[in-house]
């Protein structure tokens, strides 16, 4: 081989390698989200029939638009596109809903719903924005950071509009607005939250000498309610265990909250006081309660998340906190296992609280998002009617179809459908003890910083003070780089 | 006499287009598509690039100008830029003897009179053809701690790690997944060993050199081009690892770089500072052109140094 050859061939390779990227970047996409069902990827109108007939009857007869609980604009119309990333068969069939019916109120509209993956919807919008062209005219953003976005003119404000429609707010939960506005102006109208439970299994409750019907109330007691719930096989493996505060849908960031642990402390964030300190020992705990090892090898048995070979329903964990959303999963797989002992009973699950340390109290993180129009999107006018629909009205099938909570107070407190289960009223008053994400303007990536101390901590056995003074010292020096910059 | 022949002569206009120029145009207009896209899609971005890198730049808002503080930050403080400088020095270190051994004995075995030769060579090509998320996920299930690989190990009584869910074991799992592509360094080392000349090996032969010698005596001499090629873009790609760390680190974690920052590689972290919430492209800037200034000098670092161990027959 020649001298020259070498050098020919490396910048074949460069360009092939150039080539590559792009088509690295391409197929990157489906990774964030799992691709729609094929099922669900049909167009709204061509589904919306069927899905309607089968709606139950509390639906009522298709409102006019005279008859919804907002001022209408009727002159709005037009087509307008919609972006969100709600992709899985049920939650694309609910959202296709939120727009048949939206179709119905407002023929002059016509919504173009299109999916974008999770990990990509924000950065397409982002790159459209800037652009000038290509944007949505209705986004779903993630609430917590729509004042990133709102500082940063991707959304639009919607005070003038809001005001005009005499939309001041006080039909949500306080924290919901207070997410959606900067200095009292709204970026979006907030859609969907959610809120944490205890879940128990009563069957394994009562193999164990528990009393069904009493869940624990604190971390003590779940410590010893799991003493009694625990089973190792005789190879010493877990068959299963009471409880891991890690595993579930609450990040340690909410445990502490359970513990009295604020981030906010005069004004910046704090990631390592003592009460901090004393969340992630008690995880530790846990950790060393089951053996990480072991409990990884366990971890990895567990079935898909939200089927009947989950964690919770395949009975290998007997508590478990996670989003009331689950509900739907237990009553749509029928969740009731037969205890082993006799008599043999169904006993069910159950939902209760948080549970807190001594000196805390209930906390969850309520998530969700906001409809919101992106800077230089094409139709505001009709964009904003359906943001209206969707949130005031929208929600209710919504909350039926997927049990999440909806942002109206009214809605979820009052809808006759979403309160017949009985599960739903302790959902709602479960709302007292939700509380927004924690956001910092400087650095609305924070919590990355946090996660590495718990994984530090967890995984390469870190001290857990010194792990959060680590991860103090990385936030710090961020926050003022941007102060700074 | 010169005059007179002079004032018979008919003047000769020069034509505007000569053939010359001709010829050139010709040739620039073929190249035009290339150099447009050089220009417009290569030169002109990474010039505006190395500018941002020196700005506050969220593409939202024009880039404000700060000096040398994004540098600064990451040469002083930012512990990210050094655990993901760490995690891609690993990954290359580890890879690229691994992509150069294996790439050599494959391309050994094909080269033997075999039949059925091409069946092999396309079998150990086809790797390369299937790229892209797809295959990624199917690593993903082969390495996962109840995979295919695991099973295999726990028959011959050997606990597999839990891979990419273990900070200590995802690194190595990520090497031995990239090791399926060795189809491009093998045929380019494929290539190289059809053309070292056959009596070479005979007059080796009757100096009495066995296989073994002959190997490192003539063979390792005579493709030493191709190993230089194949080190040098495997270093290179090395460097540049990023869909499957990120795909798989978001399949098995959460966020990219997981578990613990063991998955973090310097593109990966790049990434996740370019497309934040509030989009860091002033920052991603900074350490794209510190990565490349990485890659030049570790470049020419190789071609130095081959001047001792790289043998040309011209």
């Amino acid at each position: 081989m020649q001298r020259r050859n070498v050098f020919s061939l490396l910048w074949m390779t460069v360009l092939v390698l150039a080539i590559s990227a792009c088509a690295a970047l391409e197929t990157r996409t489906p990774s964030a989200a799992p691709p729609a069902a094929p099922g669900a990827a049909g167009t709204p109108g061509a589904s919306s029939g069927p899905q309607l007939a089968a709606q139950p009857a509390g639906a009522g007869a298709p409102s006019t638009a005279a008859s919804l609980p907002y001022r209408v604009n009727a002159n709005a119309q037009g087509e307008i596109t919609f972006w969100h990333f709600w992709g899985s068969a049920l939650r694309r069939n609910a959202i296709q809903r939120v727009i048949a019916g939206f179709q119905q109120s407002y023929p002059n509209i016509k919504v173009k719903e299109t999916f974008v993956p999770f990990g990509d919807i924000w950065t397409r919008n982002t790159a459209a924005v800037t652009a000038g062209s290509g944007m949505p005219d209705v986004i779903v953003e993630d609430r917590p950071q729509l004042r990133a976005r709102a500082a940063n003119k991707i959304a639009t404000n919607l005070g003038d509009l809001a005001r005009r429609d005499s939309i001041d707010g006080s039909a949500f939960w306080p924290f919901t607005w207070q997410e959606s506005t900067v200095d009292g102006q709204p970026y979006g109208l907030p859609y969907e939250t959610d809120i944490r439970v205890l879940y128990w299994n009563k069957a394994a409750f009562m193999d164990a000498g528990l009393d069904p019907e009493k869940p624990p109330r604190t971390w003590d007691e779940l410590w010893s309610y799991a003493d009694k719930l625990d089973i190792k096989g005789s190879d010493g493996r877990l068959q299963r265990i009471g409880f891991h505060p890690l595993v579930g849908g609450m990040g340690a960031d909410i445990w502490a909250w359970t513990n009295n642990a604020e981030f906010t402390n005069n004004g910046t964030l704090t990631v390592n006081t003592p009460a901090h300190v004393e969340t992630l020992e008690w995880i530790r705990q846990w950790d060393e309660r089951y053996g990480k090892q072991n409990l990884d090898a366990f971890i990895a048995t567990f079935g898909p998340q939200n089927s009947p070979q989950d964690r919770f329903m395949s009975g290998k964990i007997a508590m478990l906190v996670d989003i009331g959303g689950y509900t739907s999963f237990l009553n749509t797989f029928n969740f009731n296992p037969e205890t082993t002992k006799e008599p043999k009973q169904r006993l069910g699950w159950g939902m209760a609280p948080v549970p807190a340390s001594s000196t805390g109290r209930p906390v969850s993180l309520s998530g969700g998002f906001a409809l919101a129009i992106p800077r230089g999107a094409k139709n505001v006018d009709a964009a904003w009617e359906f943001i209206k629909y969707a949130t005031f009205v929208g929600q209710q099938s919504w909350a039926r179809d997927t049990y999440s909570m909806p942002t109206v107070e009214k809605l979820a407190k009052e809808d006759p459908i979403l309160n017949v289960d009985p599960r739903w009223q302790i959902l709602v008053k479960a709302m007292e003890y939700g509380r927004p994400a924690e956001f910092n303007l400087y650095y609305p990536a924070w919590g990355s910083e946090y996660n590495k101390a718990v994984d530090d901590m967890r995984i390469r056995g870190s001290n857990p003070k010194a792990a959060l003074d680590e991860a103090q010292k990385r936030i710090d020096a961020e926050i003022a780089r941007k102060k700074g910059s | 006499m010169q005059q007179a022949l002079d004032s018979q002569r008919v003047p000769y206009k020069k034509p505007f287009i000569t053939p010359w120029v001709k010829e050139a145009l010709t040739g620039y207009a073929f190249a035009l598509p290339w150099i447009i896209g050089f220009f417009g899609f290569t030169l002109i971005p990474m010039l505006f690039s190395l500018y941002a890198s020196f700005t506050d730049y969220d593409i939202i808002n024009p880039p404000r100008w700060i000096g040398l503080k994004n540098y600064a930050y990451i040469f002083m403080q930012d512990e990210r830029f050094q655990t993901s400088l760490y995690n891609t020095l690993y990954y290359v270190a580890l890879k690229t003897p691994l992509v150069i051994v294996l790439s050599v004995l494959l391309a050994l075995l094909l080269n033997m009179d075999l039949p059925g030769q091409q069946y092999f060579r396309l079998i150990f090509y086809l790797p390369t053809v299937i790229t892209g998320v797809a295959a990624i996920f199917l690593w993903v299930w082969v390495l996962s701690p109840t995979g295919l690989l695991n099973r295999a190990l726990a028959v011959v009584g050997i606990p597999g790690p839990n891979w990419f869910y273990d900070p200590a074991w995802a690194k190595p799992g990520l090497i031995v997944m990239s090791l399926w592509y060795l189809g491009a360094p093998m045929l380019v080392v494929l290539a190289a060993l059809k053309g070292v000349p056959r009596e070479l090996y005979e007059a080796a032969q009757i100096d009495g050199a066995n296989t073994w010698y002959q190997f490192w005596q003539v063979t390792v001499p005579m493709i030493s081009p191709a190993l230089l090629f194949v080190t040098i873009t495997s270093v290179i790609s090395g460097f540049q690892v990023f869909s499957t760390a990120y795909v798989v680190s978001q399949t098995a974690g959460t966020t990219a770089g997981d578990p613990a920052q063991s998955l973090l590689f310097y593109e990966v972290y790049l990434y996740t500072r370019a497309f934040a919430a509030v989009p860091e492209m002033g920052f991603a800037s900074a350490l794209a052109w510190i990565l490349f200034a990485i890659i030049m000098v570790i470049t020419g670092l190789q071609l130095w140094l081959s001047k001792r161990w790289v043998y040309y027959d011209n």
